[in-house]
């Protein structure tokens, strides 16, 4: 019998679509065309899709996803792939670098770094601080913050004291106005961060242990 | 050799100039040898605020293209003996008709005459900025407690700290006490933490002022003025005693705390 290219298999985070990763891309296509739709499953169904040690480039993955959520009965809840383009791997290092900044962001000066940025002072208004990672103010935020200017999502922005006149994370882009400041108790520590409706949200700092568990790097404290 | 200072603030009219004729006035009164610059070319006011408008025969220009020594074009306050001199502005021309390499060793070279060289920075952040700030060893940015003065001290601050000067110092310049009192204006202690700078004095709002710089003669000469008073601690400052920061409080009480304290005595 030959090999099976597409293999769907039920684990315990849910239905996994198995694709093969040594085949021709076309012969994969082909195949996952066929098995989507046999069928045999009632209602709708979140699957992964796992490709293994196969490179696709973000057109493919698109392609790939298309064909599965054609059926209407299987969504595609999220793509894991073993490997990674030095590209992707060298964006990630720096994305990860920190950056400690000692003094005040004053009006007009922007500070710019291509991973985390960690800020001991304030940021006045008309301060800008732009960085690929997350933003950290401690002390003051009154001006202009963008995290994750190259379009890193998952970016936070938090500070010891919320007054920015701006925020801005990945594409997102926020004015505070009257409202905002309202929903933000200024007594607390806040944090910005983009919410599950794609849009900036903020929330104590101590709930971002749970919005963003990834973050925490540093081992103990059990 | 002396020092230069010079006084700056971003935005116009907060009283840069003023602060400058008073504060040299006020070092020359203490006996020291000043020399007041303005840099503010094509918009010329100390001379107006000393009262030695009509004495200008060079000026600054004149001097950095080598059409009369230095010496030439300084004019001398009379009425602080042979201390104080001033080199006034050109009025035909603009900013750009100095560089700031020319500021440099032009200050350079008054900095052997005099103990201080007090420099009045034209408004803004462009050519006329540059040119005072390049000759300068120290900086005082003079505000006052509005939030747009706040905003313009905060940018040129930033400026200042990227050149090679020391620290800059504050001074927050016409203060209403009764409006600080009751939380209408920024009151002295938000803007130095919002600043994060050293706060070197402050002044209180004076008609006193106003009406002696329209005279030509600094308000400093009037030694029972608050204003007055205020310029000449901050002198004091700058020679490096420790003066304390004078009490912002309305002399005019009510009836009941007259009365109050009347009975409490």
């Amino acid at each position: 019998m030959k090999k099976q290219l597409v293999n769907m298999k039920g684990t315990k985070d849910g239905f996994v679509l198995r694709l093969d990763d040594q085949c021709a891309y076309s012969d994969l296509v082909e195949e996952l065309k066929k098995k989507v739709l046999e069928g045999g499953i009632d209602g709708k169904v979140d699957v992964q899709l796992y490709l293994g040690y196969r490179y696709c480039t973000d057109k493919q993955i698109d392609e790939l996803i298309h064909i599965v959520q054609e059926t209407e009965q299987l969504i595609v809840a999220n793509v894991q792939s073993e490997v990674l383009t030095v590209h992707e791997s060298n964006q990630k290092m720096i994305e990860g670098q920190q950056d400690t900044y000692i003094g005040v962001v004053r009006s007009g000066q922007i500070l710019r770094s291509s991973g985390d940025i960690i800020i001991v002072g304030n940021v006045n208004p008309n301060g800008r601080v732009e960085a690929g990672g997350n933003v950290y103010v401690l002390g003051k935020l009154k001006g202009i913050a963008h995290a994750g200017v190259q379009g890193n999502k998952e970016a936070i922005i938090a500070a010891s004291r919320f007054e920015a006149t701006h925020i801005m994370i990945a594409d997102q882009v926020e004015a505070m106005s009257d409202e905002h400041v309202k929903e933000i108790n200024q007594a607390e520590m806040t944090c910005a961060f983009i919410g599950y409706d794609g849009r900036i949200t903020y929330d104590q700092i101590h709930a971002l242990k749970n919005i963003r568990p990834l973050l925490n790097v540093s081992k103990g404290g059990s | 050799m002396g020092e230069a200072i010079v006084i700056t603030s971003g935005k116009g009219g907060v009283g840069k100039t003023t602060t400058t004729a008073n504060l040299g006035t006020a070092l020359a009164l203490q006996g020291k040898k000043v020399c007041l610059v303005d840099t503010d070319i094509g918009l010329r006011n100390l001379d107006v605020i000393l009262g030695l408008e009509n004495r200008i025969i060079y000026d600054l220009v004149d001097v950095v293209e080598g059409r009369c020594k230095i010496h030439q074009a300084l004019i001398k306050d009379k009425r602080v003996d042979d201390k104080l001199f001033l080199l006034p502005a050109a009025q035909t021309t603009d900013k750009n008709a100095v560089t700031p390499e020319q500021m440099k060793s032009l200050v350079e070279e008054l900095k052997r005459d005099y103990d201080y060289v007090l420099i009045d920075c034209p408004a803004g952040i462009e050519q006329g900025y540059r040119n005072a700030v390049a000759g300068a060893d120290h900086a005082i940015v003079v505000t006052t407690p509005e939030i747009s003065a706040v905003r313009d001290a905060d940018r040129i601050i930033g400026l200042l700290e990227q050149e090679e000067i020391t620290a800059p110092k504050l001074i927050i310049n016409r203060i209403r006490q009764h409006m600080m009192k009751s939380g209408d204006t920024l009151d002295v202690n938000e803007i130095t933490t919002h600043l994060s700078i050293d706060l070197l004095g402050i002044i209180v709002d004076s008609e006193g002022v106003i009406s002696s710089s329209n005279k030509g003669e600094p308000i400093v000469m009037d030694p029972a003025n608050k204003a007055s008073l205020g310029y000449r601690n901050i002198a004091r400052r700058i020679l490096g005693e420790s003066v304390p920061l004078m009490a912002i409080q309305d002399e005019q009480r009510g009836m009941f705390s007259k009365l109050k304290a009347l009975f409490s005595r």
